[in-house]
């Protein structure tokens, strides 16, 4: 489904290049619950970020579905992320100035989704992840684990094959992160939406079926439960 | 929904709001103000000039607005007097006699327009007799004569005091007649006032040897809209012996500084627009790089750089409408009070009436002006915000996620 070829990611820091992806080689199977793990600076972002298409690689080629993402334009890419990809990020990253039934309403509205349909998706999918009292609340007025619940609710309401997320946990408490953990292996169990998320949590680890772990911009273990 | 998040986008930081809001207010305040107070003055003029003296048509013998000689009088003046009478639209007639001469006293001449009046009938032409500061607007006696009190101070004379005009004859010889001055008048316009004097028309055409003829007939319309039509009318019904004049040939200088009004504003949106196009820049600059992150966030979840170009855009018109609707209602209800109760320059009233500009001025309310600043207002606003728009866009999503 997704395939990673030789990518490398180098950053200018100040004027020196650092490498934050070297040479990586992979391939990401559907319904995946693919966890990326390794200590802070070791790339698991970058990565995400290349899967995502939300930053270009220094070389190598990241292939969606069999497409080259490096051909595509910048409106096929936005296309791509809004039909194909859901993305959950560590800081919730909600619209603030939109209600939670409005952040999830606003992907369908990109889409093209009428008025009335996507109102009806957006509260199921709310109810469906037992946050529907949330629905007239602003980001603002919930709490990290509610907001991480909602930006999950966001994430899958368009259907997509695959869901990003970049460290969810890393800003909720053991029990709240624990809750999302389960929800997003239901999701991807009841809906067969491919996960790969990251984290250097060893208790939200352990919840993937497949480890990648980084160093140094390096794959260094990778191994299926 | 891009229309609400715009709208809600505008009220995250209130105070910021408000102060492009105060600018956007105080430009379009400044533009119905500056164009009202424009038209008010170019209008008070041209108005000024026909009501003292230039009426809206004059009919003369053909050739006499070239050369106003008296020997160039109205032939067959009772005819035309009927045939005007008859003309609809045409609401009131003056005749006068019109000849170059000298007014002089025992110690001081001076240079000026004679006109020779029928006191009746100018009063319905112009606002003669409601400018005489000092005695009387005729009293029907023979010789009298108004004239303007800057004329009577540089002649040295005063109220019921004599001077004697000279003038050229129809003959060609001198005439000249003693005349009591019972009244004396000011006008707006001080170049009028120095250089014409008022006599009856009785008293002018016996002493220019005129016998019962005129020079000029004056004419006010019924309806200031179709003056050029009536004009073509009169002409038309006359024929090719008579010249007949509007008060757009007759002035054609204010004529044209009224239509150049319009240009006159342009630059006037140009200097507003420039110093309020950096301030709301600036401003939208902020705004925008405050959200970079949630643009980042916008992007990774697919929404295209066209709509969130546009939704910035969005915010902007938002701001120019809101704004320029507070500004017209402030600038209107400022404009339409001024426009009762005037704006008083009595500080520069000599150099004003040196243009025929009383020192009171009434700006005039008009409603294309109001049209106009708004839709100039709106555009700056759009215009200021394009940069940060641009700006916003440019960034990777990753870049933007990563902005703080």
């Amino acid at each position: 489904m997704i395939k990673v070829v030789n990518l490398k990611k180098i950053y200018q820091d100040n004027g020196v290049p650092v490498k934050a992806l070297d040479n990586i080689n992979l391939d990401f199977e559907k319904r995946e619950f693919t966890v990326i793990a390794g200590p802070s600076g070791s790339g698991k972002t970058t990565l995400l970020n290349l899967i995502g298409a939300l930053d270009l690689p220094t070389e190598g080629k990241v292939f969606f579905e069999g497409e080259d993402l490096s051909l595509k334009s910048k409106s096929e890419l936005a296309e791509l992320r809004l039909y194909k990809l859901g993305f959950v990020f560590q800081a919730f990253n909600l619209i603030p100035v939109l209600t939670a039934l409005e952040n999830v309403e606003f992907t369908m509205i990109l889409m093209g989704v009428p008025e009335e349909e996507r109102h009806e998706r957006a509260y199921a999918i709310l109810e469906e992840l037992k946050i529907a009292e949330l629905a007239n609340k602003r980001p603002n007025e919930m709490s990290g684990g509610q907001q991480q619940r909602v930006a999950v609710a966001r994430a899958i309401v368009t259907n997509p094959s695959v869901v990003l997320a970049d460290e969810p946990t890393a800003n909720l408490d053991s029990d709240t992160g624990t809750q999302l953990m389960n929800l997003m292996e239901k999701l991807n169990r009841d809906k067969n939406i491919t996960f790969i998320f990251s984290s250097h949590d060893p208790v939200v680890i352990e919840r993937g079926r497949r480890h990648i772990i980084l160093r140094d911009g390096k794959v260094v273990s990778d191994t299926s439960k | 929904m891009f229309l609400k998040l715009a709208w809600r986008n505008i009220w995250r930081n209130k105070k910021r709001s408000v102060i492009i809001l105060i600018s956007i207010v105080i430009g379009i305040i400044a533009i119905i103000f500056f164009e009202a107070l424009s038209v008010g003055l170019v209008n008070q003029m041209l108005d000024n000039q026909i009501s003292i003296h230039t009426a809206h048509i004059q009919v003369h013998k053909h050739g006499f607005n070239d050369e106003k000689l008296v020997q160039n009088y109205l032939p067959n003046v009772e005819e035309v007097v009927v045939n005007l009478r008859k003309i609809n639209k045409v609401k009131f007639i003056s005749r006068r006699v019109i000849s170059y001469g000298l007014i002089t006293t025992a110690e001081n001449s001076s240079g000026i327009l004679i006109v020779g009046v029928v006191p009746e009938e100018e009063r319905n032409i112009t606002k003669i007799s409601e400018y005489v500061i000092e005695g009387n607007y005729f009293l029907k006696n023979k010789n009298e004569i108004l004239i303007s009190k800057r004329l009577a101070k540089s002649l040295g004379i005063s109220l019921n005091e004599k001077i004697v005009l000279l003038a050229s004859r129809v003959d060609g010889k001198v005439g000249s007649e003693l005349f009591r001055v019972v009244g004396i008048f000011q006008t707006p316009n001080s170049a009028f006032d120095k250089s014409t004097i008022y006599i009856n028309l009785r008293d002018a055409q016996e002493m220019l040897g005129l016998g019962n003829n005129i020079s000029e007939i004056t004419i006010i319309s019924t309806n200031v809209n179709e003056i050029m039509m009536l004009k073509e009318n009169i002409a038309h019904k006359l024929g090719p012996n008579y010249e007949v004049l509007s008060y757009r040939e007759l002035i054609p200088s204010l004529v044209m500084q009224q239509e150049m009004t319009g240009s006159w504003m342009l630059i006037i949106y140009v200097i507003i627009g420039l110093a309020m196009i950096f301030g709301i820049i600036n401003t939208f600059l902020m705004s925008v790089f405050e959200r970079i992150n949630e643009f980042g966030v916008l992007k990774a979840i697919g929404m295209h750089n066209r709509k969130l170009f546009l939704m910035i855009i969005y915010e902007a018109i938002f701001l120019g409408i809101l704004g320029s609707f507070i500004g017209s209602v402030l600038g209107l209800t400022l404009v339409i009070y001024l426009s009762k109760v005037g704006l008083n320059f009595a500080v520069f009233a000599e150099g004003l009436s040196a243009w025929g500009i009383a020192a009171i001025i009434y700006p005039e309310v008009e409603l294309t002006g109001v049209v106009k600043a708004v839709i100039v207002i709106i555009v700056i606003s759009v215009l200021a915000s394009m940069y940060p728009a641009l700006k916003a866009l440019r960034l990777q999503p990753v870049q933007a996620i990563r902005h703080i």
